[in-house]
């Protein structure tokens, strides 16, 4: 098993970047309506459901912990304007979910705005947001949404677990980079973001447990961080996690000194805003892996003392 | 980096008499060896090498369809035996495969009937399996695919009917690496074993493999052998 100083420092450094560079998270208020407001919604969103998740688990130190809560502040003070942005994006795109799934995880750590939430209840009146034409693991993620905002989720999520490509267990050796996204987000929905890793259907939890090895040492080897970090959320989610040490180990030696983790290969280079689109994602998910694995580690350490 | 003359040479070789066998596992014909008619000439010696790079699957139809080869066959293969014995220091794939080349020949040349067994037929050590991760090994057995053949037993088949899980992840391994030859060698050893997580599609799998890296003839061999197999299971 994995070091956990070495899984827990790599979710610090990740955070410390996060917060040296959250100017990064930016909206374009500017931008033609029609080109798409809402494109830069989606990293906001990830920071709080991330820092929420650091919050829950509780294993986060004590400057950690703050720069996380200054993160949800200024994303919410400065990015999103008080939420007024989120209000936009809805007036906007009315039929969209993604305000509301930037919103769900803002609410959920005590911050408000009442118009997003009167848009929502309305919306989901329609049976136009129902007929939503969405992937089936994306739709098994807005009705989790919908549950946990204290909406009637219809289908309810039970009726849409099956149409997922996970639920099916398909022959593992045809699994490409984009059948990879699907299953670690199913998992991520499954599990209310790693919340109850009992969401997991048992024959579910068996077949990752099987193949995810496999996995992991591929996208390991081709050095894909982003995916290899997810994989190792997946990972923290299973009934018994295994914490590849290998596979630890090659993701911190890939993050940079300054905590920022490349999507893939190396860091790239050029202009910074545009670096931090390449790189925000895998160092979010470099800082949720981080938790979780580190929340399951002392979770095994306290089981395994007398 | 270019590779030499000879290197391709034998390449070319290996791949002309794994096409022979593949013929012989579809047909149910007699295996013959292009170029073993001048065993002597530099032809012959180069047949020689080729047969050793493939080892006891040359004669693998006979051993399936329990048909006598053809004596010329068994000729090329008996020499290949004796001209290649493995060094003492010689790594445990390779003196398996030459282990897995005097059973066959034990097995099909009359002349070698009563040959003594005991030390001088001994197994060589298979604890480097048991200590090697699920890739090593899944990479070793497909080497050793030679080896997995229906009613036979040794010290590397039995780690891999304890090992199956990881020779299951080893073939999914292969196939996403696009390593065609290791994920047949694995597929036809899973064809062999109890305990194949269903998830896996092997069937299915090994024809994808087939359809993938068929062009190449050692990958024909191994999906053709596991097929054979395969057949041969359902009617016992």
């Amino acid at each position: 098993m994995t070091d956990t100083r070495l899984i827990h420092t790599v979710g610090v450094r990740a955070l410390e970047w996060l917060w040296a560079h959250r100017d990064g998270f930016r909206l374009e208020p500017d931008v033609d309506p029609e080109v798409g407001f809402l494109e830069r919604f989606k990293p906001v969103g990830e920071l709080a459901l991330i820092c929420r998740v650091l919050f829950r688990e509780g294993v986060a130190g004590s400057q950690q912990a703050e720069l996380a809560r200054r993160l949800v502040d200024h994303t919410w003070r400065h990015t999103l304007d008080g939420g007024r942005m989120l209000v936009r994006g809805q007036r906007i795109e009315p039929l969209s979910p993604i305000p509301f799934e930037v919103y769900l995880p803002y609410k959920e750590l005590g911050y408000s705005e009442p118009e997003v939430e009167r848009a929502t209840v309305l919306y989901h009146r329609l049976s136009s947001w129902t007929a939503l034409e969405l992937d089936p693991t994306r739709r098994l993620g807005l009705a989790a949404f919908q549950r946990r905002f204290g909406l009637m989720p219809s289908p309810p999520e039970a009726d849409l677990v099956g149409a997922t490509w996970l639920a099916r267990t398909p022959e593992p050796w045809t699994v490409s980079g984009h059948i990879a996204y699907d299953i670690t987000h199913a998992v991520f929905h499954l599990t209310d973001w790693g919340e109850r890793p009992d969401g997991l259907p048992p024959d579910i939890a068996d077949y990752l447990a099987m193949w995810l090895p496999v996995w992991i040492d591929d996208w390991l080897d081709l050095k894909r961080w982003d995916l290899l970090g997810e994989l190792l959320v997946v990972d923290a989610c299973l009934p018994r996690p295994t914490l590849d040490e290998r596979a630890w180990e090659g993701f911190a030696a890939a993050q940079q000194p300054d905590g920022a983790m490349p999507a893939f290969g190396t860091m790239p280079e050029g202009d910074p805003d545009e670096v931090f689109d390449m790189v925000y994602h895998p160092t979010l998910v470099a800082a949720f892996a981080s938790v979780l694995a580190t929340s399951r580690a002392l979770s095994e350490l306290a089981h395994a003392t007398p | 980096m270019e590779q030499s003359g000879a290197t391709t040479l034998l390449q070319g070789a290996v791949q002309d008499v794994a096409s022979d066998v593949v013929s012989a596992l579809r047909g149910g014909d007699h295996v013959r060896v292009s170029g073993a008619e001048a065993v002597d000439g530099p032809g012959g010696s180069l047949a020689l090498a080729a047969v050793r790079v493939l080892g006891a699957d040359l004669l693998l139809p006979h051993v399936l369809f329990r048909t006598p080869p053809a004596p010329e066959t068994l000729t090329v293969f008996r020499e290949t035996v004796e001209a290649f014995p493995p060094r003492a220091d010689a790594a445990p794939a390779v003196m398996w495969s030459h282990w897995a080349m005097r059973r066959t020949l034990r097995r099909l040349d009359p002349s070698q009937a009563g040959s003594p067994g005991g030390d001088a037929f001994a197994e060589p050590d298979a604890r480097w399996l048991d200590e090697a991760t699920w890739q090593v090994l899944t990479h070793q057995l497909a080497v050793l695919a030679p080896l997995a053949v229906p009613g036979e037993d040794c010290a590397v088949a039995r780690v891999a009917r304890r090992r199956t899980v990881d020779v299951a992840r080893g073939f999914v391994r292969a196939v996403r690496r696009r390593d065609w030859p290791q994920a047949a060698g694995a597929g036809r050893w899973l064809t062999l074993l109890d305990g194949v997580p269903d998830a896996l599609g092997l069937q299915t799998g090994l024809d994808f493999v087939e359809l993938m890296g068929g062009t190449d003839p050692r990958v024909a061999l191994q999906a053709q052998a596991a097929r054979v197999v395969r057949a041969a299971g359902a009617l016992v």
